[in-house]
């Protein structure tokens, strides 16, 4: 849902100030280190109730303080005669409180259904490059943002792990079939759900980075699970079985969803060995624009986009095509740097704001 | 206020209850009348004297064997098995069970290094084996750990010929057994299944 009104209260650089946002594109223009990704961080935990940077709560408040507090004021398109929804994320004496009109959200899912944004950040690069885990996190959030059922089963499965890593570790011989069986179970869904994802996402990703990138090859997804597809639930029960002693001596679970692989290939070889930097960081920005479309698809709502800095990463050939391809959002927000070409992104509905030492202006 | 500050730090303690509200019971006691407050700090000094566990089935009570287990109406082929004390008032408000119950004393969590010894599993299995049970339902919340208990058990009671069952998930999950309402619990027994 795109947002009118934010109000900003002691977080990260930022000026304590009111900033209206009620526009389609909302450009934020500023040497770097001025706020412009403070203000962008400060609309993801407005979506999320945490920061994309990887960042804990406690780095958040402005130097020389222990709280802060954000407000969001958003409303559905097309319901102006509606109030607005307000949204409020906190943080004081180490404690974060989030609450959806003045009521507590006791669960972030909460939060995720009824206002996800997607951001394209420098950080994005690690999907395309970074360890397995970085993909692992790309995936699950993506199927999150459409199912609130995968966050449940994620959760469960990593509470499972968790327990089950902790008999290894105590070698509790006794407990450990048991601990299989429903890590085995859990583990069966998880792969089925995210084996459909791929589907989902599979097509439109080598569709949209050929679009983008005229590589002329076709780069497509691979999910390859931990344990194979095929082997069900007693193949599974057997494996882990089999490999008892060798869990025992690590105290952890050395197979399971937590494992799976997610690649890019381009035929039939690894995409990231051979891709140069330039080719990464488009596979990156196109992994976001997918995930915009895929919820835009599975709801048929439109999320607020966000992102920073990314056009300047591209020639103008690519970033032409890529503001082309960009999927229809709710709202997006945009980054600039002062000497670039701001101006021919602008449409209809644009705010632009110039940000200096974390305050906006006009 | 050192009367006042000791108090409201021993209400904090307590489930549910923060600084706020811990401040807001600390002033109405104050303001009240003292045989209010009188009336409370006896029921509280009183409670753990006059209620003890069940040396049967480890449920609260008022006496020991405790009214489900002595009462002569009640199915002795069936024994509910649940995590907390609490748990059988909850089942007991429902009216939808009468069979006996057997209190666990937790659930088997290895993160927080609680194992089937530190529960009250081979009292169960011991009850089970009298000849006389043919059902044991394993009522413990839809959890992790509810789950790794009840599959513990279930193998464990396999040697003894009784049946396992398990409520019917109409507890809504991550849903306590405690929250549950009265329908949801009667529907969750009726419609048990074998485990
Ligand atoms: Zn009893």
């Amino acid at each position: 849902m795109p947002f009118d009104r934010i109000r900003l209260s002691s977080f990260r650089n930022l000026e304590d100030a009111e900033v209206l946002t009620q526009a389609d594109r909302v450009f934020l223009i500023g040497e770097n280190g001025q706020g412009k990704t403070n203000f962008l961080e400060a609309l993801y935990y407005l979506s999320y109730g945490n920061s994309f940077r990887g960042s804990v709560d406690a780095e958040a408040p402005r130097r020389g303080s222990a709280a802060f507090s954000l407000l969001g004021e958003v409303r559905a398109p097309g319901s102006a005669d509606m109030p607005h929804e307000s949204i409020r994320v906190s943080y004081e004496s180490r404690i974060k409180e989030i609450k959806r009109n003045e009521k507590p959200v006791r669960d972030r899912k909460e939060l995720v259904e009824l206002n996800p944004a997607v951001v394209f950040c420098h950080e994005d690069f690690s999907f395309a490059a970074g360890e397995p885990e970085r993909r692992r996190f790309f995936f699950d959030q993506s199927a999150g943002l459409v199912s609130a059922a995968y966050i449940d089963n994620l959760r469960e499965y990593k509470r499972i792990l968790r327990q089950r890593n902790s008999a290894l570790k105590e070698t509790r011989h006794d407990l450990l079939p048991f601990l299989d069986m429903q890590i085995a179970g859990k583990g069966i869904e998880l792969m089925d759900e995210r084996s459909r994802l791929l589907a989902e996402f599979d097509g439109r990703f080598a569709l949209s980075f050929e679009a983008v990138s005229l590589l002329g090859a076709e780069v497509r997804i691979r999910y390859r699970p931990s344990w194979p597809s095929d082997l069900g639930i007693e193949g599974i029960l057997e494996r882990l079985g089999s490999r008892r002693n060798e869990e025992f001596a690590l105290g952890t679970s050395l197979s399971g969803p937590h494992r799976d692989r997610w690649n890019f290939t381009s035929e039939g070889t690894d995409f990231a060995a051979t891709a140069s930097t330039g080719q990464l960081r488009l596979l990156s920005l196109t992994l976001r624009m997918v995930q915009a479309e895929y919820y835009t698809t599975a709801t048929g709502r439109l999320p607020v986009l966000l992102l920073d800095d990314v056009l300047l990463e591209l020639d103008r050939g690519k970033r032409k095509r890529f503001l082309d391809l960009l999927p229809p959002s709710g709202q997006s927000f945009f980054t600039f740097l002062p000497g670039e070409s701001w101006e021919d992104y602008q449409t209809g509905s644009t705010l632009v704001y110039e940000v200096r030492n974390g305050r906006f202006e006009d | 206020m050192k009367a006042l500050d000791e108090l409201v730090g021993l209400l904090t303690r307590l489930p549910g209850i923060g600084r706020k509200s811990a401040l807001r019971v600390a002033y109405y006691i104050l303001k009240t009348d003292s045989s209010f407050s009188e009336a409370l700090a006896d029921r509280i000094r009183g409670l753990k004297g006059a209620i003890c566990f069940c040396s049967s089935c480890g449920a609260y009570s008022e006496s020991d064997p405790c009214p489900v287990c002595s009462s002569p109406s009640r199915d002795r082929a069936v024994i509910c098995a649940v995590e907390q004390p609490q748990d059988v008032v909850t089942i007991e408000a429902s009216r939808e069970y009468r069979g006996l119950y057997h209190v666990l004393g937790g659930l088997i969590s290895p993160l927080d290094g609680i194992g089937p010894e530190d529960l009250k599993i081979r009292e169960l299995v011991g009850r089970a084996g009298n000849g006389e049970v043919t059902e044991v339902v394993v009522a413990t919340n839809p959890t992790v750990e509810g789950d790794t208990t009840a599959l513990y058990l279930k193998r464990l009671l396999e040697s003894t010929g009784v049946a396992v069952t398990r409520l019917a998930t109409g507890i809504p999950v991550g849903g306590d057994l405690e929250y549950a309402d009265r329908l949801t619990l009667a529907r969750s027994f009726r419609g048990r299944t074998k485990l």
